[in-house]
């Protein structure tokens, strides 16, 4: 029998802690982060940034929901940035500065020390969420969209962030020094924040895909068309799979490497880091080039130009004077004057900004329903279809209508049909006060400072202050 | 001084430390090859070798930071297969332990006293009693940042302590120190192992501080052990498998260095008289007669020391060449070298 047949069970019992390991971890994570000021140094920063942008929007006069969904964008980017960069140095950082090993040779559950640090990082969050309510407040200037817009930010968000820094922390653990998570962390940063910030069209192929796979831009799409198009959250729930599927996928991977933490990066002996770096080149060269290269397929088609010239739309406004955040209502009638049927029928809103004609609105914005269709219209019938615009931006806009026939195939074309315009003119939304948003984009940081002033004033207290010996 | 009560420990078991045959390699580099030993309660034991022998890779195996391809170690009756239950009852001060600068020594020492399972309170009062012993009590509430590298070394020492190990591993731990932090922090592991009845297992690269201070020597040679066993042996058994040239060397004050050159050059047995390291009160003497360790030679030293006292000549040192543990391991560790 081996000595160590011989223990006593009594010696091989888990040693018992009064507070969990986790606990211990995070409070002492926490006081690094928050006390040590590096937390509060990275949310003076966020909050001068909010204020920077919402002082910008006070004198951009945009509908209430677009600016409050703006904000919540770049509040949530920021966001994931700070999780992303404290957790990119949980453990690397550890390692580089020559601590982690006092913490392994302890017989704490290295799951544990995952854990604390995961909190700790995720504190970060709801932080910066509070922060960004008083400038989401300034911007939503009482419009019902600030109530939607703190619920769906926090949801989202949350799940947001816990994906973003499972990526920085599983870079972390796989990384033997800072450079590198950092490096590795900040290229999937940007690499799933480069799309999420340019308009749909440019960077997708057709059904949205590499949106939809983008957490941020995924969400920011089903926050843009519940906040500012109205459209109902069941419509969109779907884009919020991609957030969820990063939290669990790297929850799961963190939670399966933690138990495996060691001294050097990775599992030691094993090439999965080195699989795991190859596989993530080949995923940024392959995401490049399925953003890059839309397809654009050049086809010589047959013009059928078939009863074109039996169908009619007109609309029923010919203009309209607004103010911005107004909602504009018309009809469209769609009239088949022929003999036969006609084919099914795309009936498509247009928009041209007649003092920027190279500025093209983008519909999606402004009519949370921009095409509808009709199956066939008998001879001499005609159908009403109505319209609902949301004035979302100051200027001169012509509406069209355009009625497209469908093709009856492969090869072959159709002639649309445009309606006469509708002369919207949008006039400024004038109840946003610059100097309201500056005393909170000023006030914001301010107060961060003093937080952080008497924050290190009180550790001084705590401590004795002497100098080198 | 704090005693080692608040943990079970089975003081009955002689051996505290025990390892078989542990082998490493790190893809075709051979780390360790069948690395045995064991290790006595309040004995300290030295690792000895030139750099990439093997001692911090066993340093890592032995306090569970790696794991060994072959073989197997108990510490305090607790198989390698249980690394969590060792670690409880192991201390280790690693080579270039960092430090949380934004903390202070006790929030550092109270903070892993709690991670070993102390209450909160418990694991304070024990960190306020360790400082005490490693002498940082006045500079308990300062901030790591502005301790001295020797402060930081001794605080180490008191982190390898927190948990009241049965086993210390100190990997240099007195790299950097000035000769006075050194002499300090060897009596500190000193007085840990005597008082504490705790075995210590110390790293280092100067020869002497392991003559000094250890009771037993490894030696690590490109992964094998090449000697082990007291210090006084492993020197002993060298030098009887081993024909060194019998030579001694003598410094005396400069003003009686003629006088002793005559008397040694009148007595028999005696080849010649130079210099050595070119330090003209220091005498390099070569005899004649049996290699050293001989009595016949012993007998030999005597007389060469006795005439120098008859001629009222001070000696301020008198050493034997290859008798010190630096030759010893200069000759087994050659090949290295070279």
């Amino acid at each position: 029998m081996s000595n160590s047949q011989n223990a006593s069970l009594s010696l091989l019992k888990a040693p018992r802690f009064e507070l969990p390991a986790w606990w211990l971890v995070l409070r002492r994570e926490l006081a690094d982060l928050w006390i040590s000021g590096k937390g509060l140094n990275l949310l003076l920063i966020y909050s001068v940034l909010l204020g920077i942008i919402a002082y910008a929007y006070s004198f951009s006069p945009e509908h209430p929901p677009e600016a409050v969904y703006e904000m919540l964008k770049n509040s949530m980017a920021f966001s994931m940035f700070m999780g992303l960069s404290i957790a990119a140095d949980s453990l690397s950082g550890e390692r580089e500065r020559a601590t982690l090993e006092s913490l392994l040779l302890t017989p704490v559950d290295r799951r544990h020390v995952i854990i604390g640090k995961f909190l700790t990082a995720l504190s970060i969050w709801p932080a910066a969420y509070i922060l960004s309510i008083p400038h989401l407040y300034m911007l939503a200037q009482g419009h019902q969209v600030l109530g939607l817009a703190l619920l769906w930010s926090a949801l989202t968000g949350t799940v947001l962030v816990i994906g973003y820094i499972g990526v920085g922390m599983l870079s972390s653990f796989f990384s033997g020094t800072n450079k590198v998570s950092y490096f590795v962390s900040l290229a999937i940063y940007a690499l799933l924040l480069v799309p999420a910030e340019l308009p749909g069209d440019a960077v997708d192929v057709e059904g949205g895909i590499v949106q939809w796979i983008n957490p941020m831009s995924a969400v920011n799409h089903f926050l843009s068309q519940h906040l500012v198009n109205y459209r109902p959250a069941a419509e969109y729930w779907t884009w919020l799979i991609s957030s969820l599927v990063l939290a669990i996928v790297t929850l799961s991977l963190l939670g399966y490497a933690g138990a495996n933490l060691h001294l050097e990066a990775g599992s030691p002996g094993s090439t999965l880091w080195m699989k795991l770096r190859r596989a993530i080149g080949l995923a940024m060269i392959l995401a490049w080039m399925v953003t890059s290269l839309t397809p654009s397929p050049v086809y010589a088609f047959q013009v059928d130009q078939a009863q074109v010239e039996d169908l009619n739309i007109s609309i029923d406004i010919e203009s309209r004077l607004v103010k911005m955040g107004d909602t504009v209502e018309f009809e469209t009638n769609v009239t088949n004057n022929g003999q036969q049927n006609s084919p099914p029928l795309i009936v498509a809103m247009n928009l041209t900004d007649l003092h920027a004609p190279g500025n093209v609105p983008d519909v999606e914005d402004w009519a949370s329903q921009q095409t509808q269709s009709i199956d066939s219209l008998a001879a001499g019938k005609s159908v009403n279809l109505g319209w609902t615009i949301n004035s979302i931006m100051e200027g001169d806009y012509m509406v069209s209508m355009v009625l497209i026939p469908e093709p009856t195939g492969a090869g072959t074309t159709s002639h649309p049909l445009a309606s006469s315009g509708l002369h919207l003119t949008v006039a400024p939304f004038v109840s946003l006060k610059p100097e309201g948003v500056l005393s909170i984009a000023i006030g914001e940081p301010a107060l961060l400072l003093v937080i952080t002033y008497s924050v290190h004033r009180r550790r001084r207290q705590q401590i004795d202050v002497g100098g080198s010996s | 001084m704090i005693q080692n009560s608040d943990f079970t420990r089975s003081g009955s078991r002689t051996e505290i430390l025990v390892a078989e045959g542990l082998h490493k390699s790190y893809g075709p580099r051979k780390a360790l090859q069948g690395l045995t030993f064991s290790l006595k309660a309040g004995h300290i034991l030295g690792f000895l070798g030139p750099n990439g022998a093997g001692k911090t890779t066993s340093i890592r195996i032995l306090t569970t930071m790696l794991e060994p391809e072959a073989g197997h170690f108990v510490i305090d009756g607790i198989g390698s297969e249980y690394p969590e239950q060792i670690r409880h009852r192991i201390g280790v001060l690693p080579e270039n332990l960092g430090f949380p600068q934004q903390m202070t020594g006790l929030e550092y020492l109270t903070y892993f006293g709690e991670l070993y399972g102390r209450p909160t309170a418990a694991a304070r009062a024990y960190a306020l009693g360790l400082l005490e012993n490693v002498g940082m009590q006045q500079r308990a509430k300062s901030l790591i940042a502005s301790y001295s590298h020797g402060m930081r070394q001794r605080l180490g020492v008191a982190r390898a302590l927190v948990n009241d190990p049965i086993v210390v591993f100190l990997d240099e731990p007195t790299l950097g120190l000035d000769l006075r932090g050194r002499q300090e922090l060897l009596e500190l592991i000193q007085r840990i192992a005597r008082e504490r009845n705790t075995a210590v297992v110390l790293c280092s690269h100067l020869l002497s501080e392991i003559e000094g201070i250890c009771d037993d020597v490894i030696i690590l040679n490109l992964g094998y052990v090449v000697a082990k066993g007291p210090v006084a042996e492993v020197i002993g058994r060298v030098q009887q498998n081993v024909v060194l040239r019998n030579v001694l060397l003598i410094q005396v004050p400069a003003e009686a260095v003629t006088r002793a050159r005559q008397a040694l050059e009148a007595m028999p047995h005696i080849i010649s008289v130079t210099p050595s390291n070119g330090l003209a009160d220091h005498m390099r003497l070569e005899l004649m007669g049996a290699p050293n360790g001989d009595s016949a030679n012993e007998q030999l030293n005597n007389r060469i020391l006795s005439a120098l006292i008859r001629a009222k000549i001070p000696i301020l040192r008198f050493e034997v060449e290859g008798g010190r543990l630096q030759d010893v391991f200069l000759h087994l560790t050659e090949d290295v070298i070279r």
